[in-house]
C-alpha cells in the first residue's frame, strides 16, 4: 500500500516538474498570443483609433465586415485570388517536395552537394526578395529592351494549347504551372527538410521485407513509403497552408500589410479574420478528409 | 542432376538479370541527375542573376545581345548605392542585435518548453497541445496589431496597470504624487523588448514549430540515461541540462537555422516594432522608396539602373545568412537525417 502511494507520488512530482517546463509557456501564451488573439477579434468589430495614451475601442459591429464585402472594391477579388493561388499551390508544392525529398533520401554521389542546393530556399525563404527579384525581372523590362528577363523565354497558353491539342482549361492551368514554377520550387524549402526527415526514420527493415517479398518500387512506395509518410504529410501540408496564407506576394495580404504600417487596425483586422476562417475551414475540410481517407485506411 | 548446361543456363539468366537491372538503373541515374540538375538550376538561378545584375552598368542593360556576362561592369558604384539604400552597417548591427538574438532566445526557451511537453505527463497538458497547434496555426500577422497597441503600455491581463493605480493612490493619501516616476507597465515600443519578451516566453517567430520539432526530437531519444540520472538524485532541470541537452546536438542544429533564418527574413514584425532602428529587413522593404521615382518610372518596374542597384541590395541582404550557412550547412544536412521529424 505504502509502496502504491509512493508511486503516486513520483508521479505526482514529475507531473509537477513538466508543469514548471511549460510555465513560462503559458504566461507568455497568455500574454502574447490569446490576449491579442482574442483583442485582434474584437478589434475587427470595432472602430479603433490609435493614440500615443493608448487604444480607443467603440464596438461597432459588423460594420467592417459588411463594408469590405460590399463597398470594397477589391477584397472579394483579392480574396478569391488568394484562395485559388492557395488551392491550386498546395498539391503540387506537397508532391514536388515528396519526390525532390525521395531523390535527395537515395545515395548518389553528389548527394551531399544536391542537398545543400536544395536547401537553399530555406535559407533565402524570404517573400521580400523574391519578390524584389520578380519585380526587377517582370517582363516589362523584356519590353522596353531589356535582355535576360526571368520570365521572357516562358511558353504561352497557345503555344501549348497549339502544340498538343489540348482544352484550354487544363493548358491553362499548365501554363500557370510553368510560369509560376520559380515560385512553387522555391516555396519547396522547409517541406523538403521535413519530408527528408520524414523519410529517415521509415525503419530500414520494411523496406528489406518488402524486397524479399518481390515488391516493386511502386509498390514500395504506395504500401510502405506514403503510408508511413501520411502523419509528416498532414505536418508539411498545415505548414504549406500557413506559408501561402501569409504569402506577402498576395495582394490581399499586401493591402493589409500596408495599412498596419500606417496605424489602422479595425479594417484590416477584419480583412484578415474573414481571409483566415475561409482558409482554415478549407484547411479542416482538408484535415478531415485526409484523416478520413488516408490515415484511417493505414491505422486499421 | 549434375547437368553443368542448366548451371551455365541458370548463371547467364542471373548474369543478364544483373546487366538488365545495371541498364536500368543507369538510365535512372541519369533522369535523376537531369531532374536533379535541371530544379537545381530553377533554385541557383535567381542568385545567378541578382548576382550579374548586381554588377551590371545602366548601359550594359541596353546591349541586347548581352545575355549572362555583362559588357559593362559598374560594380563600385552600385554597391555605394546599395550599402547607402539599406544604412548597411547599422541595419546589419540592429539585426544582429534584435532578431537574431530574439533567434538564439526562441531556440533555448523552445527547448525547454518542449523537453516539458515530452517527458513528462501534467494536468491539462491535451489542451495545451492543443493550443500549440493553434500557434502554429494562427500567423504573426494577426497578432502584430493589438501586441503594437499593448506594447505600448506593457501588462499582464491588466494586473501591473491595477498594481500601479493602487499604489499611486496609497500614495495619494500620503499627500505625494508619484504618476509620474512609478511605472509598472512600461512602454516597449521601439526596444529589442518588442521581440526579445516573446521569445523568451516561448511564443515568439514561429516558435510553435520549433517546440514541435522540439517535442518530436526528445520524444524519440531514449529515456534510459535521463532515468538513470533521476535515480541518482539529479533534479529535472538537471538532468534536462546534463543530460537531454548533450545528446541533442542533431535537433539544436536545426532549429537554429529555421529560427535564425525565419528571424533574418521577418520584415513584418520588424518593420512594425522598430520604426527608428531598423534591422536590414524592414530597411530592404524601405529600399524601393529610397531609389524612389525612378524605381515607380516604369509601371513600378523599375529602370534598368535601379534594377542593378536593386539586385545589389537583394545580394547585401542574403550575404549574411549564406556564409552561416556555408559555415552550418555540413551540420544542418547530416542532422536532417536523425532529427526524427515523423509529423
Amino acid at each position: 500500500m505504502s509502496k502504491l502511494k509512493k508511486s503516486r507520488g513520483i508521479e505526482e512530482l514529475k507531473s509537477r516538474y513538466g508543469f514548471m517546463f511549460v510555465l513560462p509557456w503559458i504566461i507568455g501564451l497568455v500574454m502574447f498570443f490569446l490576449y491579442p488573439l482574442i483583442q485582434s477579434i474584437v478589434y475587427s468589430f470595432s472602430d479603433v483609433a490609435v493614440s500615443p495614451g493608448g487604444v480607443d475601442i467603440k464596438f461597432v459591429g459588423l460594420k467592417h465586415y459588411i463594408e469590405i464585402l460590399k463597398v470594397d472594391q477589391n477584397y472579394t477579388t483579392e480574396l478569391t485570388t488568394s484562395l485559388t493561388s492557395i488551392v491550386y499551390s498546395l498539391p503540387i508544392i506537397l508532391i514536388l517536395s515528396l519526390v525532390l525529398a525521395m531523390m535527395l533520401n537515395q545515395k548518389f554521389r553528389g548527394r551531399i552537394f544536391f542537398r545543400a542546393l536544395y536547401f537553399l530556399p530555406v535559407i533565402i525563404a524570404t517573400g521580400q526578395v523574391m519578390k524584389l527579384v520578380f519585380e526587377t525581372t517582370d517582363d516589362s523590362l523584356t519590353e522596353m529592351g531589356v535582355s535576360g528577363g526571368m520570365a521572357s523565354g516562358m511558353i504561352t497558353v497557345e503555344d501549348l494549347t497549339g502544340m498538343l491539342n489540348m482544352s484550354t482549361e487544363v493548358a491553362k492551368f499548365i501554363t500557370t504551372t510553368i510560369n509560376d514554377i520559380f515560385n512553387l520550387i522555391w516555396s519547396c524549402g522547409i517541406q523538403i527538410v521535413l519530408y527528408l526527415s520524414g523519410l529517415q526514420s521509415i525503419p530500414a527493415t520494411l523496406y528489406e521485407a518488402s524486397r524479399v517479398e518481390g515488391a516493386t518500387k511502386w509498390e514500395e512506395f504506395w504500401f510502405i513509403t506514403f503510408p508511413m509518410l501520411s502523419r509528416i504529410t498532414l505536418l508539411v501540408g498545415v505548414f504549406t497552408m500557413v506559408e501561402l496564407f501569409i504569402n506577402e506576394r498576395t495582394p490581399l495580404v499586401e493591402r493589409v500589410y500596408g495599412s498596419m504600417l500606417t496605424g489602422q487596425y479595425d479594417k484590416p483586422s477584419a480583412m484578415i479574420w474573414l481571409y483566415f476562417i475561409i482558409v482554415s475551414a478549407i484547411m479542416g475540410v482538408i484535415i478531415f478528409l485526409f484523416n478520413r481517407f488516408v490515415m484511417k485506411r493505414y491505422e486499421a | 542432376m549434375n547437368n553443368p548446361f542448366k548451371n551455365i543456363k541458370e548463371a547467364d539468366k542471373l548474369k543478364a538479370i544483373k546487366y538488365a537491372n545495371v541498364g536500368g538503373s543507369v538510365l535512372y541515374s541519369l533522369f535523376r541527375y537531369a531532374l536533379l540538375l535541371s530544379i537545381g538550376f530553377i533554385i541557383i538561378y535567381p542568385l545567378l542573376y541578382m548576382i550579374v545584375t548586381s554588377i551590371t552598368s545602366p548601359l550594359a542593360f541596353l546591349n541586347s545581345t548581352r545575355v549572362w556576362i555583362p559588357t559593362d561592369f559598374l560594380i563600385k558604384d552600385n554597391y555605394a548605392k546599395a550599402l547607402q539604400a539599406l544604412d548597411y552597417w547599422d541595419s546589419l548591427k540592429n539585426t544582429f542585435f534584435y532578431p537574431i538574438a530574439s533567434a538564439l532566445l526562441e531556440v533555448c526557451s523552445c527547448a525547454i518548453i518542449g523537453y516539458g511537453f515530452a517527458r513528462f505527463n501534467f494536468k491539462g497538458k491535451k489542451i495545451l497541445s492543443g493550443i500549440l497547434f493553434l500557434t502554429i496555426l494562427i500567423p504573426e500577422m494577426m497578432l502584430v496589431m493589438p501586441r503594437m497597441a499593448n506594447y505600448g503600455n506593457l501588462d499582464f491581463l491588466g494586473i501591473f496597470g491595477g498594481i500601479e493605480k493602487l499604489v499611486e493612490w496609497v500614495a495619494s493619501l500620503f499627500g505625494s504624487d508619484i504618476t509620474a516616476t512609478f511605472d509598472l507597465t512600461p512602454n516597449i515600443v521601439n526596444t529589442g523588448w518588442t521581440m526579445w519578451l516573446p521569445s523568451f516566453f516561448g511564443i515568439g517567430l514561429r516558435s510553435g514549430v520549433l517546440i514541435y520539432i522540439y517535442i518530436q526530437f526528445f520524444t524519440g531519444l531514449p529515456r534510459e540515461l535521463e532515468e538513470a540520472a533521476w535515480v541518482d538524485g539529479a533534479g529535472p532541470l538537471k538532468t534536462f541540462l546534463k543530460i537531454a541537452v548533450p545528446s541533442s546536438s542533431v535537433v539544436f542544429i536545426t532549429v537554429l537555422v529555421f529560427s535564425i533564418v525565419w528571424h533574418w527574413n521577418d520584415s513584418l514584425l520588424t518593420s512594425i516594432y522598430f520604426t527608428e532602428t531598423e534591422p536590414l529587413a524592414p530597411a530592404l522593404v524601405g529600399a524601393k522608396e529610397y531609389l524612389g521615382a525612378a524605381w515607380g518610372l516604369y509601371g513600378g518596374k523599375g529602370a534598368p539602373q535601379q534594377a542593378a542597384v536593386m539586385m545589389a541590395i537583394c545580394l547585401l541582404f542574403i550575404t549574411p545568412v549564406l556564409i552561416f550557412y556555408m559555415f552550418i550547412q555540413r551540420g544542418f544536412v547530416e542532422s536532417i537525417d536523425r532529427v526524427g521529424i515523423t509529423g
